[in-house]
């Protein structure tokens, strides 16, 4: 018995070492390593926790969607035609930039991944640019909205490409479409000539973000000599909740319009506080990221007439491809995640398909010739309307360029939301911009 | 709406911002007063507060006016709970330990909140919203003259608790001397529990107050009044409640008129330029004595 039971644990040794250089052999004799092989490794940097975790959890969540949808076609296609999985890897930055820092660091030493996409507030995402040009790892910043993201010439921004429009974009287009429709419309209303000056206000928030936009608002006026006079260019602290102050000031200068840089907590509690307590019944004008579902719900009724410019909304779509597009990764996000995602996550699953499409064309993780076939990268728009319906980025600052759009609230008393219309321009508009009924134009006197 | 009006407004909405830092700063005043103890998350009990309003007003619509006396007494209950658990071990033996516990409490009741609510921001419509009343030349909100109304209503309940109440009493003279109050027989530990407590409920209303005027609330909310209300008890005068009210009203009007004149991103500095104005001239704050 004594020696059956030495047999037998002599046996399994024996058998266990004989398994363990079997496996070794079959490691040995596995072939050198080719992409389609692989996994493909994606750093999502995306803000989890802190004030911005509401975008940066639909931007996560929007990156899972895209990286399921790709690795449920068979993974990415490479240039031989073999394919290879995507796997996302999320770095949390904290809605702060010491967590941006981590975050890229964490994702490129430890995780060692191919490609970053992500990036939300300017001020965090330039706060980590740094690692990114010391690595060299290709970025595709998808939320980050401020130029100096590829502009910025005190660091090697050549690895980083920006797939949203910047404040320099969305100010300037914003402020034409005050000068084409607003303004036309307020002189009517007060039967006057159409050279009256348009009395415009400018609220930011003083980051990059909002400074971004005044100096966009600016320029353009500049520019193009138009007919706006900005009558107050009034701040605010990031994350601020009372802004009574600042739009009584606002007030105080009789505007005809009011134009936010604001994220949508500060956008929200702006306009209901400014129409609610202090009777600035005025147009509102919003950057595209407060176009997101919980904006609406915040807001409420206060949102009637106001407007935001927008590339993708949660509520509707210019007519066509994209449209449909749109609605496939509304409902395949909502059967997941039981919400809809917002426009950061639209650019950001954009985003994770680039990252497919350039390594694909490559058929390698090399990252400069990844970076490479991203400078060269000219695919079809996946759900957002591009200029000439191609994904591609402009050779001095690695910028795509979006379609954009002008869209007004009206309120549905039965959701107890506004909804919204597009207004401009005139090929994808559903509906005339219109000054409501208990607008108040500014005056001079 | 002429220049009398826009100062009137301003006054007005510094007004309103005094009492939220008035309910703020007493509360950690009475903490300071009775324990001497330094509580870096007094802001998150703010957090806590607003957020048992508002998640009590979204299951049973509720009036939140009326569910503000419920989340002072749940806030009552946590602040007891804390003391007992967290500050009492460590009481007096040193502030380095209280203010490295407290910044642990802050992360703790941020990601506990943030675990149970999320950490997205919230609002709460009151159901006096859009109703304006006639105050002189002005129309102001009816929510925001109930908001001076219920602080000014709370801080005479306090008034009277402390100079009416044999515990009320008590806590004045453990604050004045807690050996002294212990040899007359006080149960200065039965004190600091109340007192926390106290505290605590003082900032859940604020933090209700804060949701009923329409700001906007995450978990992170408590951290920025938290060092405003540090601000006013040493501005007022370090366990000095009449100075924590002053300061605060002092405070709230000294944000708006900056934030009017200078520009929203004076709103923070400028209660901080006054403080250490204050320090300098008088280094015990306006209502402080010699030695605290």
């Amino acid at each position: 018995m004594k020696y059956s039971a030495i047999l037998i644990v002599l046996l399994l040794v024996a058998a266990a070492l004989i398994a363990g250089c079997s496996q070794q052999q079959a490691a040995t004799q596995q072939p050198s390593t080719t992409l389609s092989q692989t996994v493909i490794k994606v750093g999502v940097i995306a803000s989890l926790t802190g004030p911005a975790s509401n975008v940066g959890t639909n931007m996560w969540q929007s990156a899972q969607v895209a990286a399921d949808k790709i690795n449920a076609d068979g993974g990415v296609t490479l240039k031989d035609g073999s394919k290879a999985q995507l796997k996302l890897i999320v770095g949390d930055d904290e809605s702060t930039q010491q967590g941006g820092q981590k975050a890229a660091t964490k994702l490129i030493t430890d995780d060692k991944v191919d490609i970053l996409v992500g990036g939300y507030s300017s001020a965090v995402t330039s706060a980590y640019e740094q690692t990114i040009a010391e690595y060299k790892v290709p970025y595709i910043v998808t939320g980050a909205s401020s130029p100096i993201i590829t502009h910025r010439t005190d660091i090697d921004t050549s690895y980083i490409f920006h797939h949203c429009p910047t404040t320099d974009t969305y100010g300037q287009y914003t402020t034409m479409f005050i000068d084409q429709v607003v303004r036309p419309a307020v002189n009517k209303k007060l039967g006057t000539s159409a050279d009256r000056p348009f009395r415009l206000a400018l609220l930011f928030q003083d980051t990059a973000f909002g400074k971004g936009i005044q100096t966009a608002v600016n320029d353009t006026i500049t520019k193009n000599k138009l007919n706006i006079q900005l009558v107050s260019q009034q701040s605010f602290r990031m994350g601020e909740s009372d802004f009574r102050t600042q739009l009584t000031a606002v007030k105080a200068s009789n505007p005809d319009a009011v134009y936010l840089g604001a994220f949508p907590n500060e956008g929200a509690p702006i306009i209901t506080q400014a129409r609610r307590d202090i009777g600035l019944n005025t147009i509102f004008l919003n950057a595209e990221n407060n176009d997101n579902a919980q904006f609406y719900k915040d807001i409420g009724q206060y949102g009637e007439g106001a407007v935001i410019e927008s590339r993708y909304s949660p509520y509707t779509a210019p007519a066509g491809a994209v449209a449909d597009a749109q609605n496939t990764f509304k409902q395949t996000y909502f059967t997941r995640f039981g919400t809809y995602p917002d426009m950061m996550g639209a650019s950001t699953y954009e985003g994770v398909f680039i990252a497919a499409k350039a390594i694909g064309n490559t058929g390698t993780t090399d990252k400069a010739t990844v970076r490479q076939a991203l400078v060269d990268l000219k695919m079809p728009q996946v759900i957002e309307a591009m200029h000439d319906k191609t994904i591609s980025f402009s050779p001095d600052f690695r910028e795509s360029t979006f379609d954009l759009w002008m869209e007004q609230l009206s309120y549905n008393a039965t959701l107890g939301e506004t909804r919204p219309g597009i207004v401009w321009p005139d090929n994808l508009k559903t509906t005339d911009f219109v000054l409501p009924s208990w607008y108040v134009a500014g005056s001079s006197s | 709406m002429d220049n009398l009006g826009i100062f009137l407004q301003i006054i007005f909405w510094g007004l309103y911002a005094g009492c939220i830092y008035i309910l703020l700063a007493t509360g950690l005043n009475l903490i300071f007063g009775v324990m001497k103890i330094v509580n870096f998350a007094h802001g998150e009990f703010l957090m806590i507060g607003a957020y048992i309003t508002a998640t009590l007003f979204f299951l049973t619509g509720i009036n939140p006016y009326l569910i503000i006396v419920l989340s002072m007494l749940v806030l009552i209950g946590i602040g007891a709970v804390v003391e007992r658990l967290c500050f009492r071990p460590i009481l007096g033996t040193g502030k380095l330990n209280e203010i490295f516990l407290s910044i642990g409490l802050i992360y703790i009741f941020q990601n506990g909140a943030a675990m149970i609510w999320g950490d997205s921001w919230q609002s709460v419509k009151s159901p006096y919203d859009g109703i304006t009343v006639p105050v002189g030349s002005l129309f102001v909100p009816l929510d925001y003259i109930l908001i001076m109304v219920f602080t000014a209503v709370i801080l005479c309940g306090l008034y009277l608790f402390l100079t009416k109440t044999k515990i009320g009493m008590q806590m004045r003279a453990t604050s004045q001397n807690r050996k002294g109050a212990m040899l007359v027989g006080i149960n200065v530990e039965r004190i600091d529990v109340i007192s926390f407590g106290l505290g605590c409920s003082l900032a859940a209303a604020a933090g209700t107050l804060w949701i009923v005027s329409g700001q906007v609330f995450n978990p992170y909310m408590g951290s920025i009044p938290a060092i405003k209300a540090f601000a006013i008890i040493i501005l007022g005068g370090l366990g000095s409640i009449p100075g924590a009210i002053i300061g605060g009203l002092l405070m709230g009007l000294a944000e708006n008129g900056a934030a009017f004149l200078l520009g929203g991103i004076w709103k923070d500095a400028i209660s901080f330029i006054i403080l250490i104005i204050v320090l300098v001239v008088r280094p015990t704050g306006l209502f402080g004595e010699k030695g605290e």
